[in-house]
């Protein structure tokens, strides 16, 4: 019980910076809310979309390519906290764990060169690889030296 | 088979082409006419189109790989048509070869009755915006052609505008209004259907998304609009809509003298300026037989080349931008601030002089015009060798630009596309070369090249063409002939001041050609230059009045803007911002 | 009762700084950019364009407070106060100067991270609500990105917690007596740098609010004040991420005594402000697939390589 207090008395000027945050958040909202002005004319009632009225809602099934990124996070994000453990604590554990961390380094890696070699951490569509391929030099003029070509 | 009396000198072979298919093509060629462009005119039957084209293209002594222009013409008003088989509406196909320094136009007739052609798209894919457009314009129906429908004009219009019928100005039509019904009405025309293209609306695993990217979007430079079919962030398909920048300029110019319509040249691509009045200019000048003194071609080539400057760096710093790089965009307007001050102090406007005159410029160039010339070409080598290292050299710039949007040459050549989106795939062409115009055989100065035809290059030949220009106007400034800033012709408009204080006959010829302007004998030419985004052309036909008959425009964007479907399919949408920054277009120089 | 009205007015001070300096800051970068860009920025109202902010303030309070009616409007509103309560509430953990802070936390470094990652919440809830196409592009794009950099982000940390043994700000600055963090720390700087904007998607990172790509991302639907919280939270970010650069890398207020703390933080701060300001004048932005590759593939081992290094150093360095 008086721990928890003590606890509460540490937190005491965090929680008066949260109150005085959420009144300032507020009072912008409220204030912008009462000066603004109000008009109401039809076109507000579209979506923006470069001034056409658009095919379809934005509310649809989307393609599962973008779920894999957040499957890498909650992976990795997940083990980085073990990571947050150790860095606090090197000290406390000595070579022993320096050891054990890098076992789990070590299979963190194993983990990501197998991602990057079955084409997870690819992001690029096939047009784009091909067309990355297929370049010729470096690019750019080649037919004028750019020493020559600048003289006027 | 009847030949036109005026046929002028052909180039040798190709008269030897003409004399070919005149006698191997019997059936399909009605009539052969020559004009003074050196471009001979085959009229053809609509079922020998298509196999003269075949033949064109792939097997005859010279061979045309692009098509250059399409568009038509409505004869029912004109008076002068000697030696040309009978037509209501004649249908124009410009052939260009890249191998010959020759054209040829092969015309169908078509009467009112039976608007109808045979479609070219299968033969020269870039057809399909042309006749589209021709039929939004004058309501010739090509048959077979795959989605026939209104490109310039909205969806809801009716008539066709650029028939002779159609009014041209807005006092001979109802006042405009748009109400609630209307707008709504017009609002729901323009929505995207994704089944008139033949798209589907979702595949196996996902739901496409139909995004409207512009015409009110920040990288679309002005309001051009493309339908694009995305799943996720990929590039499906993409259809590009045009026309909301159609300001009508062809039909402005059946209806303006020829003096009075060189302004509106000049807003044809706006950022070209003088640029613009060129190959107008020329075309006229052509007619009326005017040939120009040697220090007004000077002073053209001058000026072109210091708006193609200006235009260049606009387009290098808004791909920059478009790419993410903020800053490059602010420098390089300065810059063209600078070269915008020496126009100013020449032509006495910025961006659209409209200075050259037919027979001349307007004015001759102010004293000690050179001063500021010179001190501009020492300052400008090394703002562009900081632009080098700010933006051609960036590594982040090079990944999204590099292997982005390539096409190969003959890709280049089916979809119409010139300028450096050309010599960006390899091929050495520039008109200025090959053709020389305006005394462009008299300078010195190098065509740039690249190999990958992708985005990267695409900017590093204009690049270099800044670097170019500015050779060739030091070499304007260095010797720069004297003599007069007019031609002596007659027509020339408006003639030598001097001369109308002599007597009366030149005093009258003055105000007339002042009041009315000259008159130009019937004629059809067509002038090409190597304008700042491409191969621009004017193909003017005169009926023997004081203005035009039939305007026709060719710019480089409009053909440009078609192939962004097929080099940005599988991309993704900063990709497709690339490709478009990359393409250098303003919507004007397209929709006209 | 221990907690005095002193402390709470000294806590109500620095609020009020850190948003006045985020709202001088718009005007800062505009004037910074100007200057690297042959042009002026704003300078007409005010001496110097100073009341620019105070100009755009009323401007933006005055304009329509407006909810799209096709938006789902419960998350709509709560999307921009999140990034503002987000950032603002890291802030309360940074040891500005001895004496100066909000609260001395055990957990620093792990609260500012949570604060992070919360607000991508704020990010994506503003773009799928929106129900508009580029919102929600948007909003995926800041997805993806702020999740991948969130992780490299944390474990750039590591090596400074390693070598002060912390998790507590003020701890970790007064562990620099020494020498600051930079030297041993070098490549984490740099990598928690590339994170700070990746977190704050300021250019060349601004994928999820792309402009020439994406019209405004995931802000396309806003107006007025709920803008306005968006665009000050990128402002806030910035001072957040240059405050806590100086505190974990560059001694804090640490700095010879011929100027007070404060204004030492104050100053390694700005130079990093103006750092950010610098970067988004002069990088292009590269595009998503390329910034996900160079965060997977080459930040995130090189942050654990620093780390088990970083490691083996200290207890190197302690002798066991």
């Amino acid at each position: 019980m008086n721990s928890a207090s003590q606890m509460l008395d540490a937190l005491r000027p965090f929680l008066v910076y949260f109150a005085l945050v959420i009144a300032i958040v507020v009072a912008m909202l409220a204030l912008s809310w009462l000066l603004g002005q109000r008009q109401s004319r039809p076109a507000k009632d579209y979506p923006y979309e470069s001034g056409i009225v658009s095919v379809g809602s934005a509310h649809f099934r989307i393609s599962v390519h973008f779920y894999i990124t957040a499957i890498l996070f909650i992976i990795f994000d997940l083990e980085v906290v073990f990571l947050f453990a150790w860095a606090v604590a090197v000290r406390e554990n000595g070579w022993a764990g320096f050891i054990e961390i890098s076992i789990f380094i070590g299979i963190l890696t194993v983990a990501l060169l197998y991602l990057w070699r079955i084409g997870a951490l690819d992001w690029r569509t096939q047009t784009q690889r091909r067309q990355l391929h297929s370049l010729q030099g470096p690019g750019g003029v080649t037919n004028i030296a750019p020493e020559t070509g600048g003289r006027s | 088979m009847a030949v036109a009396e005026d046929t002028t000198e052909l180039d040798p072979s190709l008269a030897n082409l003409v004399e070919e298919l005149s006698l191997r093509f019997e059936q399909e060629i009605v009539a052969v006419q020559g004009y003074r462009d050196g471009i001979p005119v085959l009229w053809v039957t609509a079922t020998g189109l298509k196999t003269l084209m075949h033949y064109l293209r792939s097997s005859a002594s010279i061979r045309f790989q692009m098509l250059f222009d399409l568009s038509a013409i409505d004869e029912r008003a004109r008076v002068h048509r000697e030696g040309q088989p009978a037509s209501d509406f004649t249908v124009c196909y410009h052939l260009m070869s890249f191998t010959h320094p020759c054209d040829i136009r092969l015309k169908l007739a078509l009467s009112v009755s039976a608007l109808s052609a045979p479609t070219v798209t299968d033969v020269w894919p870039n057809a399909n915006w042309y006749e589209r457009e021709c039929w939004d314009m004058f309501g010739i129906v090509f048959e077979g052609h795959p989605n026939l429908s209104r490109i310039m004009l909205p969806p809801t219009w009716e008539g066709h505008p650029l028939r002779k019928e159609h009014p041209a100005r807005a006092t001979e039509m109802e006042p405009y209004s748009l109400s609630q019904e209307r707008q709504q009405h017009e609002q729901e025309a323009l929505r995207f259907n994704p089944e008139q293209w033949g798209m589907t609306r979702e595949s196996k695993n996902s739901e496409f998304m139909f995004l409207n990217l512009g015409p009110n979007h920040p990288s679309v430079h002005g309001v051009f609009r493309i339908a694009l079919q995305l799943d996720g962030e990929i590039l499906v398909d993409a259809v590009p809509d045009i026309g909301y920048h159609h300001r009508g300029a062809e039909k402005m110019g059946e209806r303006q003298s020829w003096h009075t319509y060189i302004p509106y040249t000049d807003r044809i691509d706006y950022l070209g300026g003088v640029m613009n009045n060129l190959p107008y200019v020329m075309a006229v000048e052509k007619m009326a037989g005017i040939e120009v003194p040697e220090r007004v071609k000077v002073i053209r080539v001058m000026l072109c080349e210091m708006f193609r400057i200006a235009s260049h760096l606009l387009f290098y710093g808004t791909f920059a931008q478009d790419v993410g790089q903020l800053s490059p965009v602010f420098y390089m307007f300065v810059d063209r601030e600078r070269v915008f001050n020496i126009i100013e102090s020449i032509c006495g406007a910025r961006m659209h002089p409209g200075w050259f005159r037919i027979g001349g410029v307007a004015q001759d160039l102010p004293v000690g015009w050179d001063k500021a010339i010179r001190e501009w070409l020492d300052f400008m080598p090394a703002r562009l060798r900081d632009y080098d290292t700010m933006v051609m050299n960036n590594g982040i710039l090079k990944r999204r630009t590099q292997g982005v949007g390539a096409y190969s040459t003959k890709d280049a050549l089916d979809w119409g596309i010139t300028g450096a989106g050309l010599r960006a795939t390899g091929l050495e062409y520039d008109y200025r070369k090959a053709r020389p115009y305006s005394g462009y055989e008299n300078f010195d100065f190098e065509v740039p090249v690249a190999a990958n035809g992708d985005c990267y290059d695409r900017c590093a030949i204009r690049v270099e063409e800044i670097r170019q220009s500015l050779r060739i106007i030091r070499q304007c400034v260095d010797n720069m002939p004297q003599g007069p800033y007019k031609s002596a012709h007659p027509a020339t408009t408006p003639p030598l001041k001097e001369k109308t204080r002599l007597d009366i006959e030149t005093l009258i010829n003055h105000f007339l050609s002042v009041s009315w302007g000259p008159v130009v004998p019937p004629q059809e030419v067509t002038t090409i230059i190597e304008a700042t985004k491409g191969l621009n052309s004017y193909y003017l036909v005169s009926d023997g009045g004081t203005g035009s008959y039939r305007t026709r425009i060719r710019t480089p964007s409009f053909a440009h803007l078609q192939m962004i479907p097929e080099i940005s399919r599988g991309f993704m949408v900063p990709d497709l911002i690339a490709i478009i920054a990359s393409i250098d277009f303003v919507m004007a120089d397209v929709d006209r | 009762m221990k907690f005095e009205v002193g402390s709470a007015l000294s806590i109500a001070a620095i609020l009020f700084t850190v948003i006045v300096v985020a709202a001088m800051l718009i005007w800062v970068e505009r004037r910074l950019l100007g200057l690297w860009q042959e042009r002026l920025g704003p300078n007409r109202v005010g001496p110097f364009g100073l009341l620019q902010v105070v100009a755009d303030m009323i401007k933006i309070f005055t304009k329509e407070d407006w909810v799209p009616p096709f938006a789902d409007r419960f998350s709509f509103l709560l999307a921009p106060p999140i990034i503002m309560v987000v950032i603002l509430l890291s802030f309360s953990v940074i040891p500005f100067a001895p004496g100066v802070g909000v609260i001395d936390s055990d957990i620093g470094v792990l609260f500012v991270l949570a604060m992070a990652s919360l607000g991508a919440y704020s990010v994506m809830l503003g773009g799928l609500s929106s129900n508009n196409k580029y919102a929600l592009l948007g909003s995926l794009r800041a997805a993806a990105q702020m999740v991948s950099y969130e992780v490299f982000m944390g474990i750039s940390l590591l090596g400074v917690v390693a070598l002060a043994g912390t998790f507590n700000l003020r701890e970790i600055v007064l562990s620099q007596a020494d020498g600051w963090y930079i030297l041993p720390q070098c490549v984490g700087f740099l990598i928690f740098v590339i994170a700070g904007v990746a977190e704050s998607h300021r250019l060349p990172f601004d994928i999820p609010e792309a402009e020439q790509e994406i019209v405004a991302g995931y802000h396309t639907e806003y107006s007025g004040m709920k803008f306005g919280m968006f665009f000050v939270g990128e402002y806030l970010g910035v001072v957040l991420v240059s405050s806590l650069i100086v505190v974990l890398f560059f001694g804090g207020w640490l700095g010879p005594a011929f100027l007070p703390p404060i204004v030492w933080f104050v100053l390694k701060a700005s130079v990093f402000v103006a750092f950010f300001v610098l970067l988004r004048a002069a990088i292009p932005r590269p595009r998503y697939d390329q910034l996900m590759n160079y965060g997977w593939l080459f930040l995130l081992p090189l942050s654990l390589l620093n780390l088990l290094l970083t490691g083996a150093f200290v207890l190197w360095q302690e002798g066991m």
